[in-house]
């Protein structure tokens, strides 16, 4: 047992993460690049919109260098978040799994992982440092780093410093890296994350240059931002293991029954007592004592202890349907949109929320089968659908028949699935799936059913007024002749005639009114 | 019996009377534009289920019932603008002093209504009317609407009406002796309300549904040897030919026997002449003659009858040569007849059970084949004679 624990500790994570690099994402240097600006990009929408800031967000890429594998690629992102204080710049970027404590936080990164592996696979791809340039809110002076990372020793290492004085005022983190890619064999992969991120933020301002010299800008759309995740406790019925481990490695001097109530929600001091001695644990042992079968006792009561308040979910940063509407119609121009947030629901202990969107009509391109886009945690899943739990709910055969929805393809849809949670069921280690767990299965079919109600009843609503429009005409088409007729029997102006019959005629048509007789009859 | 005058002062009267009415009649359309009303039109229904027949008067009247022709109802909107158009064409007509047939109502009509449509934007093109059909359906609601007759608007159409017999009438400034028509016949005027009766010779008017048999008894002078005005329909009976035959029934009190073929449509013919059309019942009170007689041909005439203690005029062998099989539709058509509360005597009844327990027809010609004096010197003068027809 301690033996595992030594040989674990005999590698820095840094080693570790170098060593499996494709678990995070870069395993080529077409996946690298690709990997490299969404880390960053999502690092940068976290910085900003978490604390009330509508994001501003440069992205640059530049081909420097080809090369047999590629070519080196100057990768920029830049962002108007409120900045990391200065002191924490080289830990941040530079020394992975660096956290201060054990809490759970809807974010778009996991770990806060992602942005160091893209250092990281910089550094050993280039052997150029990262450059990180913070200007923290309301700081009066810019600092600059060259960071690097001590693999061995998983340390970060300064190689530069400078400080400015903040003259404009801006605040933000700037992000450079030389790295090694293959834009063109990624060149699709990342077009399509940044259209499917401006999607889902539409209150974010994005501008792309891409090696080719390309620009592409995302508009801010709207001024809304989603509700900030909030940090929360874990709760008792999602605790694993792994997680209960790091908790009680985290207090290790403190008796267990204080640990239980300070790091899980839910949990007073008589439940965690009552836990404890379901457990058969004495609740004044140190944390830091406990025996491999004791944490796997403690975890099974924990998981299973009934007399518990179900998981809060007012942490987690849900898009909302303004936002979704706003988004689908920005990118898409469609004719209807319409989208549902659930109410918080939880499995195994997890709280999540589902939303769902759909678009319709107007410059949505007619396919064969709905354009699915998928999210979790706001970041969009590109690949891997065959196996999401979405392609399931509205798989051909088994799924949803659109035909109930008046949708018959071809047919010009979008559907757009959002799961948040603190933590999502992700299938495989690509993360691009998420896996079919039966109450998150339900909620995103009971999203999708409500959105696509919303659309037949659009559908239903246009075709009895299209309907209303053809009986409109097939009316409207003889008021001349009638007009004229009694024009000859009693020398009346027809033109009054046809006015007063046309008056007549609109105030019965309920969806729209004939301006002119002349937009009918030629 | 009208007492002379000239038809273009009967003419000039007519068109005034019929201006009058049809513009005091649709005044109401222009009144409901004006203000803000929905222009509709009341009219009486032309269905089966609203012709009564009044057995008093032996006639087949038009009932109550109405129906509503809206313009801004979807299903009325196109037959409202024909209607409009139609009362226009008319009105113009009447106040210009001309004679359109129906033929020409159609044409002045007809023209393209080029629209869009929304959203397609797509020009559609439809006429006002394309069959003459149509032209001539509003024409009929037209008369229902406003109670006037075509004719008495001076509208005509191509009769088909053919007369022969000892008398004089006056159309238009001629005075035409009917009885010096050669082997030709007078066709009868699409307005028979304008003829005037000057001179007649004549103790009864038969009429013939067959063209054919009309021209046949009138070569052997049939009309001359037994006085009589002879009258032939060629088929359906038009208007004028049936207000023609009214006119001599009533106003000469000349009684009128009717000879059609032995089947359901022969007997209808007769009862159009007599009681009117289902379609034009409408026109009943002007146009049948409740008095006419159906003389023949009759089932018993052919198979004789132990009830009426009646002898066959045909026997075995030219029963054998000369009767036709029913088609279906003919039993169905007999069995339509019998339940008409017009054909509900009990004679008919006979004749019509006849017919359906025999399922055979035959046609006045096969009469002619047994021999032309047969059928003018025998067959009619005898059943005239006795009595053997069917009021």
């Amino acid at each position: 047992m301690a033996a595992v624990e030594e040989s674990f500790k005999s590698i820095s994570a840094a080693e570790f993460f170098y060593k499996n690099k494709e678990i995070a994402g870069f395993s080529n240097p077409a996946r690298a690049l690709y990997q490299t600006v969404r880390e960053l990009v999502e690092n940068s929408l976290d910085a900003t919109e978490n604390y009330g800031i509508l994001p501003r967000i440069k992205v640059s890429i530049r081909e420097m260098e080809v090369v047999p594998e590629g070519a080196y690629y100057e990768v920029i992102v830049e962002d108007n978040g409120v900045g990391i204080p200065p002191k924490y710049v080289p830990q941040a970027f530079a020394q992975l799994l660096f956290s201060s404590k054990y809490v759970l936080k809807q974010s778009r990164g996991m770990f806060g992982l992602g942005a160091k592996m893209a250092l990281l696979y910089a550094q050993i791809t280039t052997g150029q440092p990262a450059e990180v340039v913070v200007a923290p809110i309301k700081s009066k002076r810019v600092y600059g780093f060259k960071l690097k990372i001590d693999i061995g020793e998983n340390r970060p290492v300064v190689l530069g410093f400078s400080t400015t004085s903040n003259i404009s005022g801006t605040h933000g983190t700037s992000v450079r890296l030389i790295t090694l890619g293959d834009w063109s064999r990624s060149k699709q992969r990342i077009y399509e994350y940044m259209k499917r991120t401006a999607i889902v933020a539409p209150y974010a301002e994005i501008l792309f240059r891409d090696p080719e010299g390309n620009y592409l800008l995302f508009e801010r759309s709207i001024e809304k931002l989603p509700p900030p995740a909030r940090e929360t406790l874990p709760h008792p019925h999602g605790v694993d293991i792994e997680t209960m481990k790091s908790v009680l490695k985290s207090m290790p001097n403190s008796p267990l029954a204080e640990t239980l109530v300070k790091s899980f929600q839910g949990v007073g001091t008589a439940t965690a007592l009552r836990i404890l001695e379901e457990a058969r644990l004495d609740p004044e042992k140190m944390s830091g004592d406990l025996a491999e079968q004791e944490v796997e006792a403690l975890v099974r009561v924990m998981r299973s202890y009934r007399d518990v308040k179900p998981p809060r979910a007012d942490h987690l940063s849900y898009l909302g349907e303004e936002i979704i509407v706003a988004g689908l119609k920005k990118v898409f121009e469609p004719e209807f949109v319409a989208a549902v947030t659930r109410r918080p629901s939880v499995y195994e202990g997890h709280a999540f929320v589902v939303e769902a969107g759909v678009a319709y009509g107007g410059k949505v391109p007619v396919a064969d089968r709905p354009l699915v886009l998928r999210y979790a945690n706001k970041i969009p899943l590109l690949y891997d659908e065959g196996s999401d739990v979405v392609f399931k709910i509205i798989d051909e055969k088994r799924g949803i028949d659109f035909k109930v929805y008046e949708v018959e393809f071809p047919a010009p849809l979008i559907i757009l699935t959002h799961i948040c949670s603190t933590k999502i069921p992700y299938k495989g280690v690509g993360k691009e799936a998420v896996a079919d767990v039966p109450e998150i299965e339900e909620e995103v079919e009971a999203a999708l059913r409500g959105v696509l109600r919303e659309l037949r009843s659009y559908i239903l609503r246009k075709r009895r007024e299209l309907e209303e429009v053809e009986r409109a005409v097939e009316i409207a088409k003889y008021i001349p002749e009638v007009a004229s007729s009694l024009s000859k029997m009693y020398g009346v102006d027809p033109r009054e005639v046809s006015v007063k019959l046309l008056e007549m005629l609109n105030s019965r048509l309920r969806s729209f009114k004939i301006a002119d007789l002349g937009s009918v009859v030629v | 019996m009208s007492t002379g005058g000239y038809t273009t002062r009967v003419d000039a009267g007519a068109r005034e009377r019929a201006l009058k009415i049809l513009h005091e009649k649709f005044y109401d359309v222009l009144k409901d534009v004006v203000e803000g009303r929905v222009p509709r039109l009341v009219i009486k229904k032309r269905t089966l289920s609203n012709t009564i027949y009044d057995p008093e008067r032996k006639l087949l009247l038009l009932g109550d019932a109405t129906f509503e022709r809206s313009f801004l109802d979807l299903r009325e909107a196109r037959k409202f603008m024909q209607t409009m158009l139609m009362a226009s064409i008319i009105y113009e007509a009447l106040t210009q002093g001309e004679y359109p047939t129906i033929r020409d109502l159609y044409y002045r009509g007809k023209h393209t209504i080029r629209y869009r449509k929304i959203p397609s934007k797509a020009v559609g093109e439809e006429n006002t009317w394309d069959e003459q059909a149509e032209s001539d359906s509003v024409l009929r609601d037209i008369e229902v609407f406003i109670n006037v007759l075509r004719e008495e608007m001076l509208v005509l159409s191509k009769e088909k009406g053919k007369v022969v017999g000892d008398l004089r009438i006056r159309s238009g400034d001629d005075v035409i002796d009917l009885s010096k028509m050669g082997h030709g016949a007078y066709a009868i005027e699409p307005t028979p309300d304008l003829i005037d009766f000057v001179e007649v010779n004549a103790d009864f008017v038969l009429v013939v549904e067959k063209d054919a048999v009309f021209q046949q008894l009138h070569r052997i002078g049939f009309w001359k040897r037994y006085r009589a005005v002879l009258v032939t329909s060629a088929g359906q009976p038009d208007r004028a030919t049936r207000r023609f035959v009214r006119r001599l029934n009533e106003e000469l009190g000349l009684p009128v026997y009717v000879l059609t073929d032995s089947d359901p449509y022969g007997y209808y013919i007769y009862s159009v002449f007599k009681t009117g059309s289902i379609t034009l019942s409408y026109e009943s009170e002007r146009l049948a003659t409740p008095r006419a007689r159906f003389l023949g041909v009759m089932m018993t005439d052919i198979f004789g009858s132990r009830k009426l203690g009646k002898s066959p005029y045909l026997s075995e062998e030219e029963r054998r040569s000369f009767i036709i099989r029913a088609k279906e539709r003919d039993v169905k058509r007999a069995k339509e007849l019998r339940e008409y509360p017009w054909f509900r005597s009990e004679r008919w009844q006979i004749e019509l059970d006849e017919f359906l327990a025999r399922r055979v027809k035959l046609e006045i010609e096969a009469l002619a084949s047994k021999g032309l004096k047969f059928l003018a010197d025998r067959y009619v003068p005898e059943k005239i004679e006795v009595g053997d027809w069917i009021d």
